[in-house]
């Protein structure tokens, strides 16, 4: 299961929301410089993960009986 | 006991002998299927109804007074040939009236006005087909063009998801009744949307998408659900309760994968993009700031005259009372301390708490320089220097005070 690479509990959707999230902190920029570099980093990694877990993602498909459940 | 045999165009011409002679010319009744005008101009299709079908043929030169079209019930005059070389037989059509509306139709129309009567064709109760899916259903025909289509278009759009297959009868009996337990299946398999569907065929073989039934299981899904039945032109039932309706298969994975992997990726860069411009653009920020300490003429001012007043100081100092010395002394020390209160007033200082220094050939930027796009700048900090290419610029919203 290509799931297993997820680089964190969060979704892939969320982990998306969180970039917009940091990118849009930095953007107002009123944290200290610290909590900014912090936060920064942050979102690097988290953009690292989300390219590495797309580039190795695959379909995984699962069947389902047809006799119903 | 033995009979002579015989050769097989012998029992070819026989049969046609009985067929042909035996029945003769006819006038049947049944339901069009099938109808299929060739670019030659002759038209085949198949007359049937409930039980038994025959195909039949009517040449380029014999011509209905009407348009022939599937699911239609007409009376067709003509006679029954065999057709020696492939031993089959049909009927060839000399002329054919309609006869009503067909039963098919009449029905779909019919079970089509009840349901938009009882609402389920609202548009204010379609659900909104999500962006990002992670788990995709899809009921249809495990052997079909249409599964393999469906599985490839999302395989190549978005490959991060799971694909929840339910093998489904997609046509002939039972089907209607398989096609709306798969869509509870695949509810309770916890999908995020659900495609139902099937390749192309004939308006029977698509019927059991115009039942109640699956409209009812339609009707009832939490899951939202795209309708992919046959090709463009055909609709049915189930595409009208559905929370979409695709035109084909391929379209309907396409509206599933809505949101591309190349998409995101190219979203993640930009948004990486802007995460550095912004860091960059505060700590440049902030090294104005820095850099209106390192212009350094100020701070010479103030030194100058520190030690203009302490050179003064130490020529009284030794012509005045040891008395007044000492409280000269003592103003020394204070003004010692504010030397030393400066002296943290360093251009460099800030460095030690994380700030930098812009500089530029060695030399701090002048206050009123403003950086543009394509300046190499180094950015000095307590641990390194290096050397920066600005990118982007834009006017400080902060205006440092002079």
């Amino acid at each position: 299961m290509s799931k297993a690479t997820a680089p964190t509990t969060l979704s892939l959707e969320q982990q998306l929301k969180r970039l917009e999230e940091i990118s849009s902190l930095l953007d107002r920029g009123e944290l200290p410089l610290d909590e900014q570099l912090k936060i920064y980093e942050e979102g690097m990694l988290l953009a690292k993960a989300c390219r590495e877990y797309l580039d190795k993602a695959q379909v995984t498909v699962e069947k389902l009986s047809a006799t119903g459940s | 006991m033995q009979e002579e045999a015989v050769s097989v165009s012998e029992l070819t011409h026989a049969i046609k002998g009985l067929l042909e002679e035996g029945i003769g010319s006819v006038v049947v009744v049944g339901e069009l299927s099938n109808f299929k005008h060739h670019t030659s101009g002759h038209r085949y299709f198949t007359l049937k109804d409930a039980t038994s079908q025959i195909p039949c043929v009517m040449w380029r030169s014999r011509n209905p007074s009407f348009r022939p079209e599937d699911g239609m019930r007409v009376v067709v005059t003509g006679k029954v040939t065999v057709y020696a070389a492939q031993g089959k037989y049909q009927l060839d059509c000399i002329s054919m009236q309609p006869e009503g509306i067909g039963d098919l139709y009449v029905a779909f129309e019919k079970l089509k006005r009840d349901l938009a009567e009882r609402g389920y064709f609202d548009p204010s109760r379609k659900r909104r087909i999500p962006v990002m899916p992670q788990r995709i259903g899809i009921a249809t025909s495990e052997t079909g063009a249409a599964v393999r289509d469906m599985i490839t278009t999302i395989e190549r759009r978005f490959p991060a998801v799971t694909i929840v297959l339910r093998p489904t009868l997609v046509q002939g009996e039972g089907a209607s009744s398989d096609i709306a337990q798969a869509i509870r299946d695949l509810e309770a398999a916890r999908v995020d949307v659900m495609i139902i569907g099937r390749g192309g065929g004939s308006i029977e073989d698509l019927w059991s998408f115009n039942t109640l039934e699956v409209a009812d299981a339609i009707f009832a899904s939490a899951v939202p659900i795209i309708s992919a039945v046959g090709h463009e032109t055909d609709v049915t039932i189930a595409d009208f309760v559905a929370d979409m309706r695709a035109a084909t298969p391929t379209a309907a994975a396409e509206l599933v994968t809505a949101t591309t992997l190349n998409d995101i990726m190219y979203s993640i860069d930009l948004v990486t993009d802007a995460m550095s411009a912004s860091i960059a653009d505060h700590i440049s920020h902030l090294s104005e700031i820095a850099g209106s300490f390192a212009d350094g003429r100020a701070l010479r001012r103030i030194t100058e005259r520190m030690q203009l007043r302490a050179q003064r100081i130490q020529d009284l100092s030794s012509r005045i009372s040891s008395a007044l010395l000492r409280n000269i002394q003592q103003r020394r020390r204070e003004i010692d301390s504010s030397a030393a209160l400066l002296a943290t007033l360093h251009p460099l200082a800030p460095l030690s708490r994380g700030y930098a220094v812009v500089e530029r050939n060695g030399k701090p930027l002048e206050m009123d320089h403003v950086l543009e796009p394509g300046d190499i700048v180094q950015v000095r900090r307590q641990t390194e220097t290096s050397t920066v290419l600005v990118q982007t610029t834009q006017p400080s919203t902060l205006q440092s005070n002079q």
